[in-house]
Formats: C-alpha cells, structure tokens, sequence
C-alpha cells in the first residue's frame, strides 16, 4: 500500500543565541499562522505539595498584566483583531500558543514575549483569577470522571510523587498560593529550555527578524536553567487496591483500571502504544468498546488510554455505566484485559493498527496548528525532523511478540488499581 | 466560499463539491435531514438512535467492520444527530475517499437494524443520556428547553427521553430510516484534494441508482408568540448555581438573523459555526460586567442558525459569594443597555474583522470546511457559508439596537436557575433507566 507522504523534513530549524530553539514550516496556501511552543517548566517543579497548582496559575496569570500593557488592553487588542494568545501549564511543561491571519503574526509574538517576559501579576487580578480558578475546582469536585480520576492516581502513586495530583492543584492548594510565589516560580522560565514553532503564510528571514526582535535579548533570571527533576521511584504494586467515590445526585458510575505505564522514550513505547490501541483505541475502541458497548451494550463511552509524556503515566482502562452494571463492568474489563495478556493480539488486529498509524499521518498534518504541534513534540522529545519519514518503519519495526511481550509485563492482573465514582449503591 | 461545484442527481441527491489543495486529505460529509425536530411524542431520540444503527452495518459492511476499514485505511469517521439534521462523516488520505462513498451510499438503503443489535443499543444509549445526566447543567438546559417550546419539537431533548427510549421498537426505527434516508432528502459534501470531475463520476457511479423516496412528513408544528415571561428553578445536588435565560428568536432565513448574530458576539465574540476559533470573548459585554466583577465565570451567550425559530440564550455559572437573582439582574441590564443606547460603530468593525479570522481558521481543515457548507445546506442554501461575511457587512448600528428591542422581550423569556441542594436535603434519586 502507498500512502501520501508525510515529510517535515523542509523545517528550518534555529537556535537564537540565548538558546530558544526556533522551528519554521511555511505553508504559502493557508491565510493563517500557528504558534506553537513550550517551556520545560511545570507542575513536577512546585516546591512542595502545600503550593500544587502553581505552574498552572503561574502560566494562566500570564496575561493577567505586563510591564506594558493591563490585562483588559491585551484581550482588548488581541480580540480586535481576531487573534488567539494563551498560556497554559502541565506536568512538565507550560505551553504557549498563538493563532493570527498573516498580517497580525508580529503583534502575537509582540505579546506572547511579553507574557513570557514581562508579567507582573498585579495582586487584583490574581484574585480574579484564583475566584475562577475555584469556582472551576469546586465543579470539578463533583465530577465522577474527575473524582474516578485523581482516586486511581493516589492509589497509583506514592505520597512525594508529583503524579499522584492534577497539575491543577486544589481548592485548599489554590488558596495557599501567594504573588511571591508565582513571581519566584516565574524565574524558572528561561529561554534556553524553550522552544517556538511558526507554521503558515509566512517568509522565514521575516519571522526570524521578528523573533529577534521580541525574544533575542531575553536572558531569563538564573544563569543556569533547572532541568527536569528526577521524578520518585514509583513502588510496583503488591497488590489489587481499589477506591469508590460517592457523589450524590449522579446517574452514571465513572470506572478507571490502571497500572504504571511507559515513558514517551522508554524503549518500550511502540510496543505499548500499539497493543494500547487494540486494547481500547482502533475501531472506536479497541476490544473494550466491542466487549462492554457491542457486545453487553452497558457503556457508551468506553477505552483505553497510555499517558506517556517525559515521566510514566497510567497505562488505563475506562467506562462509564449504569450504577447496576458497576461489578458487571468490572468483570468485563479484567476478562478482556486478561485474554489480551494471556492470548496477546492477533496478526490481524497489529496489522490494522500499524496501517491506521502510518496512514493517518497525512491527516495530523492538515492544519497550521497540526503540523505545529507535531514539531513542537518532535522537538520536545529529540525525535528529530525526518521523524515522520522514519516512524512507518519504526511502527512496522515493532513485531507481534515484543507487543504481546509489553502486555503481559505491565498489565498485572493480580497487581492493578481501581477506582469508581458515581452514585451511593442503594441509589443506583 | 468560493468554488464550490453544485449537482443535482436525477434522484434527487444534491451533491457539493470543493475542492482544496493544501493537503493530501478528503472529507466525506452525508447529511440527512432529519432530526429530534421530526420526532412526535413517544418516539423522542429516534432519529439519533438511527443515526448509531448506522455503524451497526450492512450485508455488505457487517457490523463492526465500517470502523475497522476507514481507520484502516488512515482516516476518521463518525455521526452525530442535531435538532435539524444528521450527519455522517470520514475524512481520509486522499487516494481511500471511494471507501467512504462506498459505505455512505450502501448505507443509505441497506443499513440491517438487526433485532439484538436494537437492543444492545437501547442500553448504549440509555448510558449516553445518564453520561449527560451526571453534569447538573444538562438538568437546567433540558427544563428551559422544554418551558420554552410548547408546540414545537425543539421541546425535547436530541437524545429523547428514557421512557421513550425504552418504549421505542425495531419497526419503529426501521420505519424512521425508511421515511428520512432516501437520496432526495440528503447532501453530500466533498472537500479537498480532488479532481472534481473525476470524483463526481465516482459518486455517480455509486449513488446513480439509488431510489428516490417520496417528500418527507413536514414539520407543521409552529411554536406560537409567547404570552409572557417563564421562570423555573431546578434543584439537584450540585457545586454551583447556574442561570439561563432564552428568548425564542427568528430561524437562520430570517432578515434578522444577521443582525442577532452580531448582537451575539458584541456579548461574547464572533465566532465560527464550524469549529477551528480562537476564544473573543474577554472583551466583550458580559465578560466585562460579570466575570470581571466577579460575580460569576463561564458567562457565556449563544445565537446558533436553526430551520424553525429557536433561542438566542444568555448564562453563567455564579460565584459562591453570589446569587443567581444578582447574576440575573446583570444579563438583563446589559441587554436594557443594548435596548436603550444600541452598538458602538466601533463595535461592530471588531465583529466583522473577528468573524473574518474565526472563518479563515475553520477553513484550514477539509473536516471544518465540508461541515460549514452541510450545515448551511440543510438550513438553507450551502451559499450562506460564502456571503455570510457580507451578510455581516449589511448590518448597521441601528439594526443590532432593533432586533434586540424586538426579540429580547420580557414576553418572549424564560429565566431559568439551577440552585444547588445541600446533601442532607437530597431526594430520592429518579434513576433515568428505571
């Protein structure tokens, strides 16, 4: 079979001499430019558990006010014009964005270097900020998918590890956070661990003058930048745990199964990323959909998923069901987990999943921001940009046994995590 | 919108096609019309149910392979059902698209509705409606919905109601897909890299012979002039209260629909039907005089185009320190301010040039492009999705000040809360699949 070419491989690639790494694809056809970047700061960098959330509140405090411009001026003159500029923070990272019609590019980078730069977190509006962030928390708190969520990750993790927690943080955390600390937080920022991607309508010599411009005299505040932490050993489980969380007023139990997943790096991650996908992913959802939703019809929505990023994730299970079916569901997700270890995939079903990968690439690389957001993780993770001319081969590299291998190695059916959240039993 | 090339086949099937160079990519977009607005009581969420036995195959696509052989082959694909409309679509490297026109006309006749499939998907989708269920939003939206229309089918929700979809048989559904899935009663819309002669032969080739049914049932139900304002209160365990306010406002035809479109965004930003924007709303009305007050977050207005009169809705989720009789009080003095002193020229300059970038975003993607032009062809006319724009332009000042005296009226409201119950106050809980 031929599939369209996928390339990226015409990116110009640059590095400003305070060390920010510039990407540049241009698209001359499409009337639009996407930015994309990041920076290596996130939530596994707040000082201690008490302030979770910082990252996060750091990054969207951003546009909050400059040294030149108020918040209500930003949003003011960016939504004038139809522009897009955020900010916003993870585990590991925060991340910027931008999205303009070509004539505004040097306003957007005008402005996200000036959040990246220049915040000054005036205290009035931070509070603004921490009275949504809250009201956002409070509504999340009784959420079951939310709930069903952090249960697993504190069954999941040990107490120091900065995974057992939303990057979000918590109602109590979010109070805890003062303008001190986010000023001190900002000093992680430093251009020698960021990296900005501009993909549209526009000349590369135009873009790099800009960005010259706006970001070539930033030095960030400490000389040397503080790299990714060395995430705790997480402890292999010993044993099944499980937590149900009640809610009141809920019609649907949310069910999370999870074990300690892999790395985006680790060698493991294509034999994983593949029988994840025949698990709960390919075909709307792998064999879970087909088990619990066409089989049994006791979910709509039902799947599988592997959190692989710079750290290890969960490797999980998921399904929403009546309250009735909750043991049901339960039994049907361990009998599909357990035949997927014991009998592994099949040719077959590798073969779908191979061929899904290397020919959905085209379609990842349609829009501005698509093709943006693909280099900025080629980046992130050294994949290098003839990434995408190698990974058909990298996928068709992986054979039947090292998946059917990674299967059985992390998905321990006598050592796992579950956790449910939904209504009290007697009300289903 | 430009290029777009328009044929009508000799069985009635409209067909759209535009083609775009910029990626290797092609969408294949089917779309009926019918939706929860043709539905009669006791068959509520019929046509959705419909549009799920779908993907449930054919004898030629038997179940679970129509999934399997578009991912397969590198592409997406899905359906939804909205009030007005069903859609289906897959969007795939550009050499695979005959694989989706293959699936969408053979299930255009030959979908199986087998019996046991009928079943094991009235329980999927009585999941789905609890999913929905679990938000305490959904409860205040369903009650102003249903205060608001009482004649008309926008009544009920698009996923039906539970006692309905326990009720609902196998001849029910089949007769449904029987009356509304035929080729006079769809479009189809193909956007990107094609060559649009050689692909209309193809869809000529499999669509051709398809019989042509006779006119759809019409909706006759015509929602009448509210008689004054209505208010109701839901209460249900919750983390915050929430207020809506909806005014029944003139269908996407109308010559006020423009005019409610940037009174709409000069609340909250112009954005693009289809997916693809950025957010405008941080400078606009009620993010000023709610967010920013603090009173309330996630304020929000909407004005979606419609085939009958629908709703132009305000809302917001209050703050703790608040109430919603305050949050209230604040939506309706934005819309009084608006009444007695109308738009800034200024104002209206922000629409237009927010709407130009929000539109030339959603066209990057074939997906957003082909979904902006079905959505225009089943309200009314695919070219809307070109002169919208200038649609927009014809506004002036006076007119956004007019049609907001005109439609923003006490007698045409209904104000809905959801006031959350503290636990020890919790009912009994009505289970939605008992």
């Amino acid at each position: 079979m031929s599939y369209p070419t996928a390339s990226l491989t015409r990116t110009l690639r640059h590095t400003l001499n305070n060390g920010m790494t510039v990407l540049i694809y241009p698209t001359p056809d499409v009337p639009v430019v996407s930015v994309r970047g990041d920076l290596l700061v996130g939530a596994v960098h707040e000082p201690d558990e008490q302030l979770a959330g910082l990252a996060v509140f750091t990054a969207a405090a951003l546009i909050r006010g400059t040294q030149r411009r108020s918040f209500q001026q930003i949003t003011a003159e960016i939504e004038a014009r139809g522009c897009g500029v955020s900010v916003n923070a993870g585990m590991h990272t925060t991340n910027f964005s931008g999205k303009a019609l070509p004539e505004d590019l040097p306003l957007v980078l005008e402005l996200l270097a000036e959040l990246l730069r220049q915040p000054t977190f005036p205290p009035h509006e931070l509070n603004k900020l921490r009275g949504q962030y809250l009201m956002t928390l409070r509504e999340s708190e009784q959420d079951t998918r939310y709930r069903a969520s952090q249960a697993l990750r504190e069954l999941l993790f040990p107490v120091a590890h900065p995974y057992r927690r939303f990057a979000s943080g918590t109602v109590d955390s979010l109070q805890q956070i003062s303008r001190a600390d986010l000023l001190r937080f900002h000093q992680y920022y430093h251009p020698a661990n960021s990296t900005i991607v501009i993909v549209g309508a526009v000349q590369p010599e135009q873009v790099l003058r800009l960005l010259e411009q706006d970001f070539g005299d930033w030095q960030g505040t400490t000389p040397t930048p503080t790299l990714a932490p060395e995430l705790p050993p997480v402890p292999p489980l010993r044993a099944i745990r499980r937590e149900d969380v009640v809610l009141s007023g809920k019609v649907q139990t949310d069910i999370y199964w999870a074990v300690p997943g892999v790395r985006r790096t680790d060698p493991d991650f294509y034999a994983a990323l593949i029988g994840n996908m025949v698990l709960g992913q390919f075909g709307m959802g792998g064999r879970l959909w087909h088990a619990l939703r066409e089989q049994q019809g006791i979910a709509y929505s039902v799947s599988s998923g592997l959190e692989a990023g710079f750290g290890a994730g969960p490797w999980l299970a998921y399904a929403g069901v009546n309250p009735h079916n909750v043991e049901r569901a339960i039994e049907a997700v361990l009998a599909e987990l357990a035949r997927f270890v014991e009998q592994g995939c099949t040719p077959e079903e590798v073969d779908d999943v191979r061929a899904y990968l290397t020919g959905s690439l085209a379609l990842g690389l349609e829009t501005t921001g698509g093709i943006a957001s693909t280099l900025l993780s080629i980046e992130r993770f050294g994949l290098g940009l003839d990434y995408l001319d190698r990974y058909p081969a990298l996928i068709h590299a992986v054979t039947l046994d090292e998946i059917n291998a990674v299967a059985r190695r992390y998905l321990t059916l006598d050592r796992y995590v579950l956790a449910t959240a939904g209504p009290p039993a007697s009300a289903g | 919108m430009q290029n777009v090339h328009t044929h009508i086949l000799a069985n009635g099937l409209t067909i759209l096609l535009k083609p775009m160079h910029t990626a290797p990519v092609i969408t294949a977009w089917l779309w009926y019309r019918v939706g929860s607005r043709n539905e009669g009581s006791g068959i509520t969420g019929i046509s959705h149910w419909v549009e799920h036995m779908l993907f449930k195959g054919t004898p030629d696509y038997p179940q679970g392979t129509i999934d399997r052989l578009i991912e397969r082959n590198g592409g997406y694909l899905n359906g939804f059902t909205s009030r007005d409309y069903t859609a289906y679509y897959e969007t795939l490297p550009a050499d695979r698209i005959g694989l989706a026109l293959q699936i969408e006309a053979d299930r255009m006749i030959n979908a199986v509705f087998d019996a046991d499939e009928v079943e094991r998907e009235r329980t999927v989708i009585l999941a789905e409606l609890e999913g929905y269920a679990n938000h305490p939003a959904t409860w205040l939206d369903e009650a102003v919905h249903a205060a608001a229309f009482t004649v008309h089918p926008y009544h009920h929700p698009v996923i039906g109601y539970a006692c309905d979809l326990h009720a609902i048989t196998r001849a029910d559904l089949y007769q449904h897909y029987q009356t509304y899935y035929m080729p006079n009663n769809a479009v189809l819309v193909l956007v990107g890299d094609f060559d649009p002669d050689a692909l209309l032969a193809t869809v000529v080739d499999l669509f051709g012979a398809l019989p042509s049914g006779p006119p759809i049932p019409p909706v006759r139900a015509v929602e009448p002039e509210p008689q004054g304002e209505r208010r109701l209160t839901i209460r249900r365990p919750g983390a915050a209260e929430y207020v809506q306010i909806s005014y029944l406002t003139p269908d996407c035809r109308h010559a006020d629909f423009a005019p409610l479109l940037v009174l709409n965004a000069v609340l909250s930003g112009a954005r693009a039907l289809s997916g693809g924007g950025v957010p405008t709303n941080r400078s606009a009305r009620l993010y000023k005089a709610l967010t920013e007050t603090q009173l309330a977050t996630n304020v929000y207005s909407a004005y979606i185009p419609s085939r009958d009169p629908y709703l132009f809705e305000l809302g917001a989720t209050v703050r703790q320190e608040h109430h919603a009789a305050e949050i209230e009080a604040v939506l309706l003095h934005e819309i009084a301010r608006i009444q007695d002193q109308g738009i800034t020229a200024e104002e209206l300059a922000r629409v237009h040039k927010q709407m130009r970038a929000q539109l030339a975003y959603s066209s990057e993607s074939v997906t957003n492009q082909a979904r902006m032009l079905g959505t225009w062809a089943m309200l009314d006319s695919h070219t809307r999705a070109a002169t919208l724009l200038d649609e927009l332009a014809a506004v002036q000042v006076a007119d956004v000040q007019r049609v907001a005296c005109a439609y923003l009226t006490e007698q045409r409201r209904i104000v809905g809360t959801f006031v959350p119950l503290a636990d020890a106050a919790v009912v009994h809980e009505q289970d939605a699949a008992a």
